[in-house]
């Protein structure tokens, strides 16, 4: 097992060696302005049991889960996806038939409400042939308290306090990931912790590595246009007896847009609500001040959703460019197949599905001021199942929002030590394509939390009791009156054609 | 909506002049119905072009979407929610033929409301024909103009619904039995269930009406079938060529018609066009009396089991007793147009799923019945008929406004009891239809 532990600050905050003590595995330092990741490299042979059968066919597995808590994000942990708890996954034939996998998940998370992948998972589009299928899988889970409960049932020893008051931090987390590859044998538990003011601390554990780094964006002359600069301390823990500085750059996928965004329903929502996203900014992000050398790199708009199956959208309906236009909408780029556009969410087992959507901002001249503009995307409510009063509350998650921009022609983005791949809409890009992340904040009056709730009239159980005596009361009605009257037909004239009345009255 | 209302039912003799040089010769009642549906057509396609807010029905995109699957070669049901035989894709197969000019484009793919517009037109001469029997030609132009100059029916094929084909695949059926010629009769009968499934419940009707004295076209005053006649030369008498003809050639039409489908789509045919409407559910709100009770049904399918049997479950029985069996049986022989009328209206008011679009399977046969109806005649039952049939609907509208657009939990007792209403209104104008259809004299 390897622990790796970093500090990122933002461009300019830096933190000098000499504040920083290294004693006996321990690391201490002044309280800064930072987000905290922890990343923990296990070995398969290090898990429990259970969880190796369970990816001992999976050739990969990709856990993220994030927290409805709006948080700020810091370069270079930027990626975003919706909040909730996604899965992507590669499945052997067997696996996706079984419940094994549902049933784990739902040990380890608590609250999963999947069946079967089979019938609950979606599949991503293949780039070929060749490549195995992707299947996703995305659900509300607002916290990890289950998983925090799991694991230090399962994973520390009982005396070990630090070990379960680490887990007990995963509370405050704003993300988690886990990552399994069958290639390297090893899973990525990567857990961060929102940009906010902490003293620096860390202690080493005998049996493993722990490097500690505390680092901060930095932009050296040499840094081209698609790279991000990192410099700061680095400290192998029991190794080391003081920080080592050091400075490395690396092409980055995931970028700052520096703008934000927030998402609302409007009011009222009926059965058809839509989504409005009001954005702070239009103009296009741009590594550099001056715009003029990237000039040729196009670079949209994109809102990533991961809605859950009592909402969907209608690819047909997004499919007007009239309408879509009116909505401040490009294009539907991306939508789960199939999703059905009848049944009610009682009847199904799939979890709903993701959409990504080009948006349309209002066109932005150099040197012009930034504007605000908005985008609504139409939704459809399912019927729920009925319920006592009337109403069902359900949740929304945020979707991702972020500019997508061409990187120049030969561009290579190699795998670097902060970004991870797999977010159910990368896939969807070129591999050139540079996200440039809108931070989402939470809408004014709302809760604080990155989620929209919809009141969802539904059938009041409480008044149902005379639902089907009452129907079947007036269809026997409405039957009797019509054959009463044909009833009275037939005696007065029977079943045959009618004389004339001269020829009846014989 | 559905409105039996339009043209007051004056006798001829009785129209200001005016009126009646419009109804004496046939072409300025077809021109203006056709430049009604021009004018309909012209102004849905500026509306698509400059409005976000479609005029199109999106029914027809789903047909076009369908034609254009089966013009590359690929199976209609490959577009989700196309449940119509691909015979209605075929049709529309120009729809999917582009040439590269904006406005030969447009025309191209306005061709399947043209074709559906066309037909309401076929079908008003159809009622024409089939009311010249029974009175002259301008009045029975006067009683078509309530089909053909009808803007709800104009609105609903420029829309793009194929609901006007159905409108002309009856009128040629009842026009053909009218006309007795049982091998065409049998065609379309078969082609229509094929169409559409619901045409079939006039088979038993037009079965009925075809006894040997009808069919040798001689008149009530021949009839001769004494009531003391044994039941098994009652039975044998029944079995005359003409219903054997009938029913052989609409059920090998039907047959031969699916097997050709299955053959060329596979089970997806039959899924799409048949079997869905056996397994599907009609949970979403619509006028039908049972639609809040299959909600409640299909989402708690076996906890909610009382005493009594769920009335979902034998819906079928009300519907088809009467629009089968009882209609057919005492109506059919005494007027076989206005019989259909009572089983059409029966089945749509009885059916588990309706829609405004059903209410236009009905319009079309109701000038064949309004010349001599109740409603007419009794201009105080008439109104009082049509304000029911308008309020009830009206309230259930509203209802489900409030649902649909503002949230509003109004499913029940709102919606419930607007249906149920709207369903009383229906079955007591059946009843006065029913009523008046064994009153009249033979046509």
């Amino acid at each position: 097992m390897r622990e790796r532990i970093t500090y990122v600050q933002k461009l300019g905050d830096s933190i000098e060696p000499s504040a920083v003590t290294v004693e006996g595995g321990t690391i201490r330092g002044p309280a800064i302005h930072a987000a905290l990741e922890h990343r923990l490299t296990i070995a398969l042979g290090e898990l429990p049991f259970e969880l190796q059968t369970l990816l001992g066919d999976t050739q990969d597995l990709h856990i993220r889960w994030v927290s409805t808590a709006a948080h700020e994000a810091v370069s270079p942990l930027l990626a975003r996806l919706p909040p909730g708890f996604h899965l992507f996954t590669t499945l052997g034939r067997a696996d996706v038939v079984s419940n094994t996998l549902c049933a784990t998940l739902g040990k380890l998370f608590g609250d999963i409400s999947c069946s079967t992948p089979a019938e609950s998972f979606t599949s991503l589009p293949k780039d070929t042939s060749t490549h195995p299928t992707v299947f996703q899988y995305f659900q509300q889970l607002d916290s990890l308290s289950h998983l925090i409960h799991y694991a230090k049932a399962n994973l520390c020893r009982e005396s070990d306090t630090s070990c379960s008051a680490r887990l007990d931090s995963l509370a405050k987390a704003s993300s988690l990931d886990i990552s399994y590859d069958a290639a390297q044998h090893v899973i990525r538990v990567t857990a961060l912790w929102p940009y906010q003011r902490q003293p620096v601390h860390a202690i080493s554990h005998p049996q493993h590595r722990t490097e500690v780094g505390i680092l901060s964006v930095d932009k050296p002359k040499t840094l081209e246009a698609h790279e991000i600069g990192i410099s700061g301390l680095l400290t192998v823990l029991g190794q080391d007896s003081k920080p080592s500085p050091t400075m490395f750059t690396f092409a980055s996928r995931h970028r700052d847009a520096e703008s934000s965004f927030s998402a609302r329903f409007f009011s009222p929502t009926g059965l058809h609500p839509t989504l409005q996203l009001r954005i702070s900014s239009n103009q296009t992000p741009s590594p550099s001040p001056s715009p003029d050398d990237d000039e040729d790199t196009h670079c949209s708009p994109y809102a990533y959703l991961t809605l859950p199956r009592t909402v969907f959208a209608d690819k047909y309906q997004l499919s007007d460019p009239l309408y879509l236009a009116s909505k401040n909408l490009t294009a539907l780029r991306y939508i789960t197949q199939p999703v059905d556009l009848e049944a009610p969410e009682y009847v199904m087992q799939q979890w709903g599905s993701a959409v990504l959507v080009e948006l349309s901002p209002p066109q932005s001249f150099r040197g012009s001021s930034t504007q605000q503009w908005t985008a609504e995307i139409p939704l459809h409510l399912r019927y729920l199942t009925p319920t006592q009063g009337g109403y069902s509350t359900i949740d929304v998650p945020y979707p991702a929002v972020f500019w997508a921009c061409e990187a120049a022609e030969g561009t290579e983005f190699p795998p670097n030590p902060f970004e991870t791949a797999n977010l159910g809409y990368d896939g969807l890009f070129d591999a050139r394509t540079v996200f440039w992340h809108v931070e989402p904040h939470p809408a004014d009056g709302g809760s604080q939390l990155l989620v929209n709730s919809v009141r969802v009239p539904v059938l009041d159980m409480d008044k149902a009791g005379w639902v089907n005596a009452g129907t079947a009361v007036a269809v026997m009605l409405g039957f009797l009156w019509a054959v009463w009257k044909l009833v009275a037909v037939y005696l007065r004239e029977g079943y045959g054609a009618r004389v004339e009345s001269e020829k009846k009255t014989q | 909506m559905a409105s039996p209302s339009e043209p007051a039912g004056r006798t001829p003799s009785s129209t200001p002049s005016a009126v009646s040089s419009f109804f004496n010769r046939p072409l300025p009642l077809y021109l203006s119905a056709a430049l009604l549906r021009v004018v309909f057509l012209l102004y849905g396609l500026w509306q698509d072009a400059n409005s976000p807010v479609k005029y199109t029905d999106i029914d027809y995109l789903v047909f076009t979407d369908a034609a254009r699957f089966v013009s590359r070669g690929q199976s209609p049901y490959e577009r989700e929610t196309y449940r119509y035989t691909p015979i209605l894709a075929w049709l529309l197969l120009p729809t999917a033929h582009k040439t590269g000019h904006a406005l030969s484009d447009t025309a191209l793919f306005s061709w399947g409301k043209i074709l559906f517009a066309a037909a309401d037109l076929v079908a008003g001469r159809l009622l024409e024909r089939v009311l010249t029997k029974s009175m002259d030609a301008a009045a029975a132009r006067k009683f078509a103009a309530i089909w053909l100059l009808n803007p709800m029916v104009a609105t609903i094929s420029t829309r793009g619904s194929s609901e006007g084909l159905l409108g002309v695949l009856v009128m040629a059926l009842l026009s053909a039995v009218m006309a007795r010629r049982v091998m065409l009769a049998g065609l379309l009968l078969g082609f229509g269930v094929h169409f559409k499934i619901y045409p079939f419940i006039y088979a038993p009707a037009i079965v009925w009406w075809m006894d040997s004295e009808k069919m040798s076209n001689a008149g009530p005053e021949t009839k001769k079938v004494p009531t003391a006649m044994p039941l098994l030369n009652k039975l044998t008498s029944f079995i005359t060529p003409a219903r054997l003809q009938l029913a052989t050639i609409s059920l090998a039409t039907f047959l031969i018609l699916n097997m050709i489908m299955f053959t060329l789509y596979g089970p997806a045919f039959l899924q799409h066009t048949y079997l869905h409407h056996v397994t599907r559910i009609d949970h979403r709100h619509n006028f039908s009396p049972y639609n809040t009770q299959l909600y409640l049904a299909s989402a708690f399918p076996a906890t909610v089991s009382s005493s009594l049997p769920r009335i979902e479950s034998v819906a079928f029985l009300p519907q088809l007793a009467l629009s089968c069996l009882l209609i057919p049986f005492v109506l059919a022989k005494k007027d076989l147009p206005a019989a259909m009328l009572a089983q059409t209206f029966a089945f749509v008011t009885f059916n588990k799923v309706c829609t405004s679009q059903y209410f236009l399977w009905y319009m079309v046969l109701l000038p064949l019945y309004l010349p001599r109806s109740s409603f007419l005649r009794d201009k105080k039952l008439g109104v009082i008929a049509l304000s029911l049939w308008v309020a009830s609907q009206g309230l259930w509208l509203q209802q489900g406004y409030q649902l649909e657009f503002l949230g509003r939990s109004t499913f029940l007792p709102g919606l419930w009891l607007a249906s149920l209403g709207f369903f009383l209104v229906n079955c007591w104008i059946l009843g006065i239809i029913i009523g008046d259809v064994g009153r009249r004299p033979v046509i």
